[in-house]
């Protein structure tokens, strides 16, 4: 399978009469970005706004990053959810880099949805805060879940996943200013350079936990919560098979962008046939119940070695309960002779002084630690706030609250923040950009 | 105006002598004495003054040691307290633990001392301060004395001390992010400890594995059919409007709510607030988590003797261990005074 | 919270479905659920079917207390 992207460098957004990219430039028409969004009847009001590095802009609560892709051959860059099915991870896609679709709440936030600081100290704590960010701050007429902690957010999400086409529509018959390829053949017949190297397998555990439909995410359009590990080819996850769900303290999840960029699969990819035989991806997911969650884990392992894995490395989705799914997942694929190395987010809680994981194992020996979930976090106020900052206390989030004993409230009235990691959108970064590292103090 | 330190020494490096004073009792000298002088020297304070105290004396009277040296520091001003270096010297390491700890508790500036790995000071002591890995030897003096006036130095001047592999102290049993200052991304980490793991060759996980602490077995209740049993859970289960404010996540409140002569717990009366999960079932009937009717049924047939009250409830998700361990404590004094002879705990 | 508990010299049975989990934890006597949104009745079963779940589990759990265990048990349900 060859996945070529087309990589368009964006150094600057504005808005102007016409949707066009030039010399770096990508121009929007606001009113006609608007017009498009509002054609799900569901969305009430839109907005939209452009939030560069070093603005005094906060976004909270943010619930989606899609990077803006197109297809030149016309086909949909989410088959099976926005698009008909297609096989993904063929042929060309072009992609506007540093900059993503940012979807905020105009007012709702709940217990998934995180907070981008743009600027001051909160900057470096998200991918997002060191992107140029086309933001759409919406509202939708869901009344079913206004007031609940956890919500779909379907028509918002939706309205960030087609809007990140419908920007990348202006590149679509450009040639890139670079070229990634993405070609890997058969896990057979890869010649004996090739096949003396160890070789390993990818397993990733995405959300999935929600029972109810529309939370967890989503494989071609398939809810992962209905679902076994299966083989995947690389490329697939880069072309948008796979889309970021609604369920999870926010810095735990993975974006959509997070999925379309996986820096892990790029460095797998990167030694491939020069350190290690990179075998594919087998995509997992995370479990409610413990029988699900070792089923799920039998598999991968039974998997990893019919392929003929040497090693394999497991990166979760989630902390808490998915512990479990991640310990037993490593621990069977140890059993079976594969050597695991696991990448993960901890919670040690505010002090520090918890145990990493729910469960624990000693065959757990190598983990590359992103974060912790329950890190205090302390930020000034920021001068211009999209969406609604009283969302972080009022609203159930995961790394908020209204009320503390000794803390006070999340949001102070000067508008200055104390909040855990929980809800700081997709910090942990698990997908391998974290500079974080978690350390013994 | 400059700052102050003061230092804490034993007896041997004090210049009184060897084993034979080591019944020395503490006595306070204004300016420096021995190690004073070398940590005076690189120190963003003045060493103003050098106790001095025999390690027998430290070990064998250590309340009364203590409480001479906390009486000689009373009105003295002073920002940081440093005490050593202590080598590998058994007596000498747990010296320094005993009184930085005691310093630090009654004055509330902060303490820096050294000791090698292998001795009883660092197992004793190490969650409590900053003590530097300091060599096996005297000679290594020059270099403990450096690494203890660096981290002093940071303290002093108001910088954020860095992890325990970096700063070379002895982890205190803290975890925290720490952001690389090369920038390394966990994708890059990630293919060094693959190769490494895959080849064979040593490799340094970023999450140790801690050992399981474990609890005696408490005895089996002997004659269950008068035992008094109390329900907890940590699922969340509350009365609907939370009256408790108990937390969705990362919870540092619990609460107890009154279940006399309730047959079940009702949807729409009681539900949970954990969000940790998908809460239907739960709410439309909490008994699924908290089995209140089922206990019911097992009290009238007298498989036990009689449900406790109030059931307990706080949420498991993200709560640490030194919540969770504070909340039982504030609940077992409830169980005590009633008379409940075992618990049942459903988690989620 | 259950060491805690067992600590202060209260026999505790841990209901939980993550086995792992509450063995980490260092419950010494442990009775499995079904899982953990509703650990004690899927509402995918009738009410019936659920109660007579619940009970029995419950069941175990309670006699589990009067049972005297020489190391960590996971009780049969």
């Amino acid at each position: 399978m060859k996945l070529t992207i087309g990589n368009f460098y964006v150094k600057d957004i504005v808005f102007g009469d016409e949707l066009s990219y030039k010399d770096g430039v990508l121009t929007i028409n606001k009113e006609e970005a608007l017009a498009f969004v509002k054609e799900d009847e569901r969305i009430t009001e839109a907005d939209l706004y452009i939030a560069k590095p070093g603005d005094k802009i906060r976004l909270c609560p943010v619930k989606e990053a899609i990077e803006p892709r197109v297809r030149p051959d016309g086909k949909g860059i989410f088959p099976g959810y926005t698009t008909d099915l297609r096989q993904a991870g063929e042929g060309t896609v072009h992609a506007l880099k540093n900059t993503s679709v940012l979807v905020v709440g105009r007012h709702w936030g709940g217990f998934q949805d995180g907070l981008i600081d743009m600027s001051g100290p909160g900057q470096k704590l998200t991918y997002f805060g060191g992107l140029q960010n086309i933001v759409l701050v919406a509202d939708t007429n869901e009344e079913f879940e206004r007031y609940e902690q956890q919500k779909m957010n379907d028509a918002l999400r939706r309205a960030g996943h087609k809007l990140a086409e419908y920007f990348a529509a202006c590149v679509k018959d450009l040639q890139p200013e670079e070229e990634e390829v993405y070609e890997l053949g058969s896990i057979r017949n890869r010649g004996e350079e090739v096949e003396k190297l160890p070789s390993v397998v990818y397993v990733m555990q995405p959300q999935s936990q929600m029972e109810a439909m529309g939370y967890n995410d989503l494989l071609y359009g398939w809810d992962l919560n209905h679902f076994l590990p299966t083989l995947m080819h690389p490329n697939e996850i880069f072309d948008g098979c796979i889309v970021s769900g609604s369920f999870m303290p926010c810095s735990s999840k993975w974006s959509t962008y997070d999925f379309q960029n996986t820096p892990n699969i790029k460095a797998l990819y990167r030694e491939h046939g020069k350190t290690i035989n990179f075998l594919g991806i087998i995509m997992s997911n995370l479990n409610v119940a413990l029988l699900q969650k070792e089923r799920a884990s039998q598999f991968v392992a039974n998997l990893a070695v019919q392929v003929g894995a040497d090693a394999a490395v497991v990166a979760e989705e989630g902390y808490g309960n998915p512990d479990a799914d991640f310990i037993g997942t490593i621990v069977a694929l140890e059993d079976a002779g594969v050597k695991v190395i696991g990448v993960t987010n901890e919670s040690v809680g505010r002090d520090g002084a918890g145990q990493p994981f729910v469960a624990l194992d000693e065959k757990c020996d190598a983990i590359v630690s992103c974060g912790n979930v329950g890190e205090l976090i302390e930020l000034p106020p920021m001068e211009t706030v999209l969406g609604e900052l009283e969302a972080l206390g009022r609203d159930g989030n995961s790394g908020g609250w209204d009320y503390d004993e000794k803390l006070g409230p999340s949001v102070r009235e000067d508008g200055s923040i104390i909040m855990e990691n929980n809800g700081l959108f997709c910090s942990d970064q698990v997908v391998g950009w974290s500079t974080k590292q978690m350390m013994d103090y | 105006m400059s700052k102050k330190a003061i230092v804490y020494i034993n007896q041997f490096f004090g210049q009184i002598g060897g084993e034979d004073t080591a019944d020395y009792e503490p006595t306070i000298h204004e300016g420096l004495i021995g190690p004073a002088t070398a940590i005076n020297a690189g120190l963003h304070a003045d060493v103003t003054h050098t106790i001095i105290c025999g390690d027998n004396c430290m070990g064998s009277r250590t309340d009364w040691a203590v409480e001479q040296i906390l009486g000689m520091l009373e009105g003295k001003e002073f920002d940081i307290f440093l005490a050593g270096p202590a080598f590998q010297a058994g007596r000498y390491t747990v010296a320094c633990g005993t009184i930085c700890k005691a310093v630090k508790e009654k004055f509330g500036v902060p303490v820096v001392t050294s000791m090698n790995v292998e001795t009883p000071g660092v197992l004793m002591f190490k969650k409590d301060m900053y003590i530097l890995q300091g060599g096996n030897i005297a000679s290594k003096m020059r270099q403990d004395v450096k690494a203890m006036v660096n981290l002093a130095n940071k303290i002093l001047d108001g910088e954020e001390i860095g992890p325990a592999a970096i700063e070379g102290y002895f982890p205190r049993g803290i975890r925290k992010e720490y952001f690389r200052p090369d920038k390394k991304p966990a994708s890059e980490r990630m293919i060094e400890m693959l190769l490494k793991k895959v080849n064979g060759e040593p490799f340094v996980t970023e999450t140790p594995i801690p050992k399981i602490d474990r609890v005696p077995i408490a005895p089996a209740v002997k004659d269950l059919a008068h035992a008094k049993i109390a329900l907890l859970n940590t699922g969340g289960i509350v009365p609907v409007d939370n009256p408790d404010r108990i937390q969705s996540a990362s919870a540092t409140r619990w609460g107890r709510y009154n279940i006399e002569g309730a047959d079940g717990l009702e949807g729409g009366v009681f539900k949970t607030v954990h969000a940790g999960f998908d809460p239907a079932a739960a709410d439309a009937d909490p008994d699924v988590i908290t089995p209140v009717d089922a206990l019911r049924a097992l009290e009238k047939e007298g498989v036990f003797g009689t449900l406790h009250n109030y059931f307990y409830t706080t949420v498991g998700t993200g709560t640490t261990e030194s919540e969770a361990s504070r909340m039982a404590k504030e609940i077992i004094p409830y169980l005590k005074e009633d008379g409940v002879d075992a618990c049942i705990m459903v988690s989620t | 919270m259950v060491k805690e508990i067992e600590r202060a010299g209260f026999p505790i049975v841990h209901m939980c479905n993550l086995i792992p989990v509450s063995k980490t934890v260092g419950a010494n006597r442990i009775v499995p659920t079904i899982s953990i949104p509703y650990p004690l009745g899927d509402p995918g079963t009738s009410k019936e079917d659920q109660w007579k779940l619940r009970y029995h589990r419950t069941k175990v759990a309670v006699e589990a207390l009067a049972t005297d265990i020489e190391e960590q048990t996971v009780f049969k349900v």
